[in-house]
């Protein structure tokens, strides 16, 4: 079990490796529970979060999920959210568990001037992602239904979303805590694999996806994420002046760095180029799908680039690669 | 329950060591450890010819989520490492008593100061 976020957490059930297989094979379900539920409700509700967000959510119809940013006055992000719209007045945001108390104060600073109303209900809604290629066979027989990608269903308190954070197929199921028993059951029963944060981390790193407080600490933009499509450009939204200035700018992006001889790559690792340490590893795994080395590292250099990795003293040549691995 | 073979010696970091009839020592990690260890998927092993003193970190077995050091439990020189872990570190995994056999030592000195089954059993508990 880990300490994650003030949330004890299984690293893993069956094994790592067993896991991973599960979801990009067959099925696998995660209890992120720790993921917060905050709901933005009133008639500025999209005028609102278009502002505090890379998104325009004029850009929304009913039932639409949307990935995005929240970033400072700077441009820099505070962290990766998903959007709910329900209706134009009634939204709900999922932020990482780590960040949940700093986004509810940014986003009460900045209500000022929008008529809206800001409820945190993450401690009351449970959030359990079942992916991988049999996932949808699952929820149809678990819930009897089914959710096209970045839609939801929602039905009274229960909302089902086609989203995830493996670049599998599949959903995240949301809803009142007192239920999570019931679903994870119901759905392990039916040959869901309990999945931990260790295959969480091995499956969202070969798609590339962001991990919060890791791969971006509050002082990095989206545009050095390599994330520039989150940014809807024709709306205004805190953030966008010094976006706008970066984007002339050279700067380091967030790329993959692959491994051409064995080895494994952890967070924090230096990172080479012709001799010189020019940054250092914000993820690092082995990947078990093409079982090499990766990690992710803002670099400022062309994709290709011949770099190495230094592990315990030894440099381990690499290269660096456009995301995703997979 | 972990395994542990009556026939050899352990350390308290979960090596296992048998002395075989040529006085050369085989070396590798407990069921114990390979489990606590999960999948490894790598293992940085020396060459032949290093040279160690009893408690040096002698091997790296790496698994997805963490890198750990695995300890010399005695002196003396490698003469042989199981090149096979380079294609297959499941071995350790799998086998941790046969075929995943890590280092082949020729000791310097006598061989004490390890554990037999029985203690070691009772650290494992």
């Amino acid at each position: 079990m880990a300490d994650f976020a003030g949330w004890k957490m299984p690293i893993q059930y069956n094994g790592i490796i067993a896991e991973h297989k599960a979801v990009r094979e067959r099925v696998g379900i995660f209890d992120v529970s720790h993921m917060g539920q905050i709901f933005i409700s009133g008639p500025d509700t999209v005028a609102f979060l278009s502002y505090v967000t890379t998104w325009d959510m004029k850009r929304q119809n009913d039932s639409d999920c949307r990935y995005c940013h929240i970033l400072d006055s700077d441009g820099r992000i505070i962290d990766d959210i998903i959007a709910y719209t329900f209706t134009s007045e009634e939204y709900m945001i999922i932020p990482n568990a780590a960040t949940i108390d700093t986004i509810l104060s940014w986003l009460l600073e900045n209500s000022g001037d929008f008529d809206v109303h800001i409820k945190n209900l993450s401690n009351d809604y449970f959030c359990l992602a079942l992916q991988g290629p049999e996932a949808p066979r699952l929820l149809g027989q678990h819930l009897n239904t089914s959710v096209k990608p970045f839609r939801l269903v929602r039905e009274r308190n229960t909302i089902v979303s086609g989203t995830g954070y493996t670049g599998e197929e599949g959903c995240e199921i949301i809803g009142p805590s007192e239920e999570v028993k019931k679903h994870w059951e119901s759905l392990v029963d039916m040959g869901a694999e309990p999945v931990g944060l260790g295959a969480r981390d091995t499956l969202r790193l070969e798609k590339g996806y962001l991990l919060s407080g890791q791969d971006f600490d509050g002082t990095q933009t989206t545009l050095e994420t390599n994330y520039s499509w989150v940014i809807d450009w024709d709306h205004e939204f805190i953030g966008k002046t010094a976006l706008i200035s970066q984007k002339d700018r050279t700067y380091a992006k967030l790329n993959g760095i692959i491994l051409d001889e064995r080895g494994v790559l952890r967070p924090g690792l230096p990172v080479f180029y012709n001799g010189n340490e020019i940054s250092s590893l914000t993820s690092g795994s082995l990947s078990p799908t093409i079982r090499k080395g990766v990690g992710l590292a803002y670099l400022n250099l062309p994709i290709n680039s011949r770099v190495t990795v230094e592990v315990r003293g030894n440099h381990l040549n690499g290269h660096a690669v456009r995301l995703p691995f997979l | 329950m972990s395994l542990v073979p009556d026939n050899l010696n352990y350390t308290e970091e979960h090596e296992w060591l048998k002395v075989q009839e040529d006085g050369q020592a085989r070396v590798g990690i407990t069921d114990y450890a390979q489990d606590s260890l999960s999948d490894v998927v790598f293992v940085e092993l020396p060459e032949v010819g290093d040279q160690f003193i009893k408690g040096d970190v002698m091997t790296v077995a790496e698994s997805v989520k963490a890198a750990s050091d695995i300890y010399a439990p005695i002196s003396g020189k490698i003469v042989s490492i199981n090149e096979k872990l380079e294609e297959s570190p499941e071995l350790v995994n799998e086998s941790p008593y046969e075929f995943g056999w890590m280092v082949l030592m020729e000791p310097e000195g006598e061989v004490n100061g390890l554990l037999n089954a029985a203690s070691y059993r009772e650290l494992i508990d």
